[in-house]
């Protein structure tokens, strides 16, 4: 009865807070002076079109980083939580399950229609992150998500567990590599004129920002896939 | 007369991703949720495109390669979800009457 | 006006997910509840960063680069929120590993059963 009440108080309290931000805010009419630097430096000077990636990989890029140091962290940590023993009788999740049946013949026959497509739009966010909405981190989760559909239809698929993890070191690796190149052929870290700036617009244009956001869309995918295998029973 | 035709489809299509809505909250028990959700608002979403397409024709091919998308991966997903729950054994409305799945289960447990 | 729309949204999905949090008992609904106040906070900042009849800080047909700077959103918030989605999503995939483990000690879902750090 108290925890109830305590409960709506401190709804209310937070409903009160936010009621008086909302009737404060005032839409902007002007962008802020940091967001208009980079709308106007990004295309000028890095090459890209779409702005938010552009920030993303190149004035930002050194957070991208750190980003999948924390992403590396959450898969080594579900792995040491779930991982465990294998094969003990104490990961037997009950032992009122009823035994494994065949996953669903219409989830297999989709499977085999979609996978294919889902890794092809998959491919083509990573790859159009300069020019279009898109980008690495997004391209990843897409792919995890076709992982996800994997699993699905053949519950007893094995993920080659050693490919995903050498895949994602040597992606991991190649970006810091390609950010060591920016330091010594051009302005600093992880600068994207390593690679000629090209036309604007192209695919090929952009620097080294196509090559950085395949890389970071392979490791957050096998990151991503290796933490739904964990998940398996 | 292309914007009548595309306020019509839109129309209809909201109506029933509204009637998906309520038979989500109305329906009594789990089965009858997911069938109510999935049918009427895969449906909705295939005339509101539809009506899209018809607002911008240059659209049309990206539009089609949508609908598609939504007819092969929604009514999977909502099958798998639904047999995961027969599976752990949700309970069904009592006004249920026949419940197939376990029938065949029963019958090739017991023939094989 | 549009942005004091989606600013509201934001943060009722942020309400709707602290209400959700404290008074279930099932440790599956409170992660759930846990990846409302996610979702709404990202809608929060996106919000935050938006210009009156503005457009999407991409160039292309529609926007050319002199007129950019006069007509594009904030890209900084979305920026943030992009990185923000997927470290959520990992948050996530940590806490049910947390749920299967308890599961797997007490053969119950309701967080009633575990006491050990209660005073």
């Amino acid at each position: 009865m108290i925890r109830r009440a305590l409960i709506v108080l401190a709804v209310a309290l937070f409903g009160f807070m936010f009621a008086g931000l909302s009737v404060h805010h005032v839409e902007r009419q002007s962008l802020p002076p940091l967001g208009k630097r980079y709308v106007e430096l990004v295309p000028q000077e890095r090459g890209a079109p779409n702005v938010i990636t552009g920030i993303l990989l190149t004035y930002r890029a050194f957070d991208t980083l750190g980003e999948l140091a924390v992403l590396f962290m959450v898969a080594a940590g579900v792995g040491m939580v779930l991982g465990g023993r294998e094969g003990d009788h104490a990961n037997r999740l009950s032992d009122a399950t009823p035994p494994p049946r065949q996953a669903s013949e219409i989830v297999g026959t989709g499977a085999q229609i979609l996978v294919p497509l889902i890794a092809i739009f998959a491919v083509y966010i990573i790859a159009n992150g300069h020019l279009s909405a898109g980008g690495g981190f997004q391209g990843g989760a897409v792919v995890a998500s076709s992982a996800v559909l994997l699993l699905l239809a053949n519950p007893k698929q094995r993920f080659d567990q050693q490919m995903l993890a050498s895949t994602e070191a040597m992606a991991g690796v190649l970006f810091v590599l390609v950010g060591v190149a920016g330091l010594i052929f051009a302005n600093g870290f992880l600068d994207n004129r390593v690679l000629p700036l090209g036309q604007f617009g192209t695919f090929f244009s952009a620097g080294a920002i196509p090559l950085l956001s395949v890389l970071l869309g392979a490791k957050v995918g096998c990151e991503l896939s290796v933490i739904i295998d964990r998940f398996r029973t | 007369m292309a914007e009548l035709i595309a306020s019509i489809l839109l129309l209809a299509g909201a109506v029933f991703h509204l009637s998906a809505g309520l038979g989500v909250l109305r329906m009594p028990d789990a089965y009858t949720r997911m069938q109510a959700g999935t049918k009427a608002s895969t449906l909705g979403n295939t005339l509101v495109l539809g009506g899209m397409a018809f607002l911008h024709p240059g659209w049309t091919l990206k539009l089609l390669l949508i609908i598609y998308f939504v007819l092969m991966t929604n009514p999977i997903s909502s099958h798998a979800l639904a047999r995961a729950a027969h599976r752990i054994r949700v309970p069904m409305t009592p006004k249920t009457t026949v419940d197939a799945l376990r029938d065949a289960g029963e019958q090739s447990r017991g023939g094989a | 006006m549009i942005s004091t729309v989606v600013l509201v949204t934001g943060l009722t999905l942020i309400l709707i997910g602290i209400w959700g949090m404290l008074t279930h008992r099932n440790i599956l609904r409170i992660i759930i509840a846990f990846s409302l106040i996610g979702t709404g906070t990202h809608i929060l900042i996106v919000a935050i960063g938006y210009v009156a009849s503005g457009t999407a800080p991409i160039i292309d047909r529609s926007l050319s680069i002199a007129k950019a700077p006069m007509r594009a959103v904030d890209p900084v918030p979305s920026a943030l929120v992009v990185t923000a989605i997927v470290i959520g999503l990992a948050v996530t995939a940590i806490m049910l590993a947390f749920a299967i483990r308890l599961y797997q000690a007490k053969k119950t879902l309701s967080i009633d059963a575990f006491t050990e750090s209660r005073w």
